[in-house]
């Protein structure tokens, strides 16, 4: 478990002092990955930086299971970044060593003897399905291989925390899908913690269990993926699964935003809205991507023949947690709430 | 008694079989000058072009008051033109080999001329890099020599070879110059001969030995750093 505590960075500039990082507190569990996202600026290459060792935060503390890293140095910092595996974005291989060399680095760093190291690679390029390219270049292969390549790499001291600082920025879509495959099964085989740092909401979408909305060195909101999409006032959600503007298309009488609570919500739930209530339903926007949690969704409808909050708690019976768009549907509800709770 | 005519004075050209005689322990001169230089240059030059990058912002030992003071003295040391430099420190060469002509003579004024250049293109070499090697080498749990070994000397190779066949020219050049001041070799051949006698064959014989060896460095440089470098 890694657990970040109060970090706090700062530069020095000519123009005076410049915070970057206001006090981030985060927890990662084994096993889980956990997305950082943010807009430019926000602070999420100081934050990787931070977290890989890459720099020492102006205060705070990185606790890797009770062990506090961010306050090494020399020796015991080189020896303590073994628990902590970083993948580049464009992967940062050394381009005049081969693929087996590029992965022995820093098992040839900490002194391993020859024949542990090459077990140790091969059992590593096995593992990234790339046995048969220990002898290539790394100009000699795709963008999605060097960064399995660069996960290899950080692999080969077993740490306990892998950081992925945009690791899929630039991929083609096959190639992106590779890496996330990967480093889904990373986190279910070895039961790796694992930080993403990113701009790619879709990649958040697909591999995520819990995200961390960084803001102007802040964490904005934190929390698991699906609460976040299922909230309604979540600024994060809403980025992950975006929605067209509120409109009450003609003919219908109110619009809702749906969001897959459950993880397994009857996916012909809009059909059942119509043939078991009577309703007529308009499907607006949304979109639905499969997890490995189960499906995710945020969808918006238009609805006619059926009062808003009867449709509501219908809805929450089939594990969909429905808000009204408009704010006039959304306080009348709000007030009525607990009763049709009880009727249904 | 025979008064010796102008034609006579000007026209002692020396006959083209006697030239290899001349020429090879001259030409022999001018590669040991030019490679006990390069040996030293890479040596000193290459520790200083090291300590310039990685003083630099982007280096393993960041610190600007070292930066710049180490960029002053390599640019005082580029700015002196090779002859001034040779002439300006001759009690120095005196001091250190106890002559100012021959070959050891030469050495001095080349070697201190050679090693801020060879810094500049090892520093030069180094900042074509990717940015992330270092993060690299320290992420991967490095010692500052394992970084410095794995993630920029290897790494800047064919950069680097390039830079010694550029430097090695150089010195071929220089020691022509040192000729002037009886370092030996090519160059002194050429003032001695071409220049002060007007021996029109020495001074063709050594253009051209001059020439041939600048093209053969140049191919052979070229071929080692396309050699080095990795698809």
């Amino acid at each position: 478990m890694i657990e970040i505590r109060q970090l706090h960075k700062h530069y020095e500039t000519a123009q005076g002092r410049v915070e970057v990082l206001k006090g981030i507190d985060l927890d990662v569990q084994s096993g889980t990955i956990t997305a950082v996202v943010g807009p430019s600026g926000a602070g999420k290459s100081t934050l990787s930086h931070c977290i890989s060792l890459l720099e020492k935060p102006s205060s705070g503390q990185i606790l890797v299971e009770g062990k506090d890293l961010s306050v090494l140095s020399g020796k015991e910092l080189c020896a303590e970044r073994r628990a902590i595996g970083t993948i580049f974005q464009n992967s940062a291989l050394l381009r005049r060593m081969t693929v087996a060399e590029n992965v022995a680095l820093p098992l040839r760093n900490l002194g391993v003897v020859h024949h542990e190291m090459e077990n140790r690679v091969a059992e590593l390029l096995n593992r990234v399905g790339l046995a048969d390219w220990a002898n290539s270049y790394p100009g000699e292969l795709s963008g999605g291989q060097r960064q399995r390549v660069g996960i290899a790499r950080a692999l080969a001291l077993r740490p306990r925390l892998l950081l992925s600082d945009e690791a899929t920025s630039g991929l083609d879509p096959e190639s992106t899908t590779q890496v996330l495959e990967l480093l889904d099964s990373l986190r279910t085989d070895l039961g790796l913690a694992i930080i993403l740092i990113t701009h790619e909401m879709d990649v958040v979408r697909h591999i995520a269990d819990r995200v961390a909305q960084l803001d102007g060195g802040r964490i904005a909101e934190y929390g698991e993926l699906r609460g976040l999409v299922a909230d309604p006032g979540s600024v994060t959600g809403s980025k992950l699964l975006p929605l067209r503007p509120d409109l009450v298309p003609a003919g219908y009488d109110f619009t809702l935003t749906v969001a897959y609570q459950a993880a397994n919500v009857d996916p012909a739930w809009i059909s059942r809205l119509g043939t078991e209530h009577g309703a007529r339903v308009a499907l607006l926007g949304g979109s639905v991507e499969a997890h490995h949690e189960g499906t995710l969704g945020r969808v918006e409808i238009g609805l006619a023949g059926i009062a808003a909050e009867r449709a509501i708690a219908v809805l929450a019976g089939w594990g969909l947690r429905a808000t009204p768009r408009s704010q006039q549907l959304l306080a009348s509800v709000a007030d009525r709430a607990e009763r049709i709770e009880v009727a249904v | 008694m025979r008064i010796p005519t102008e034609s006579a004075a000007v026209g002692t050209d020396t006959p083209w079989n006697e030239l290899p005689a001349l020429m090879l322990p001259a030409y022999g001169q001018t590669w040991a000058m030019v490679g006990i230089v390069m040996v030293l240059v890479i040596i000193f030059g290459g520790i200083m072009g090291l300590a310039l990058f990685n003083t630099d912002r982007q280096g393993l030992f960041p610190h600007d008051k070292s930066h710049a003071a180490l960029s002053w003295f390599v640019n005082m040391g580029r700015s002196l033109p090779f002859l001034v430099l040779m002439a300006a420190i001759i009690p120095f060469t005196k001091w250190v080999t106890g002559t100012t002509i021959g070959i050891w003579a030469a050495v001095v004024p080349m070697t201190i001329a050679g090693i801020p250049f060879f810094a500049r293109l090892v520093q030069n070499a180094l900042n074509d890099l990717p940015k992330e090697n270092l993060a690299v080498g320290l992420v991967t749990g490095g010692s500052p020599l394992q970084i410095i070994g794995a993630t920029q000397i290897r790494e800047a190779l064919p950069a680097l070879a390039s830079a010694v066949t550029l430097n090695t020219i150089s010195m071929v050049e220089y020691s022509a110059i040192a000729g002037t001041i009886g370092a030996g070799g090519i160059g002194y051949l050429a003032v001695t001969y071409g220049y002060q006698r007007f021996d029109m064959n020495v001074m063709l014989a050594t253009i051209l030995a001059l020439i041939l060896t600048v093209q053969a460095v140049q191919f052979l440089g070229d071929r080692i750093a396309r050699a080095l470098a990795r698809p």
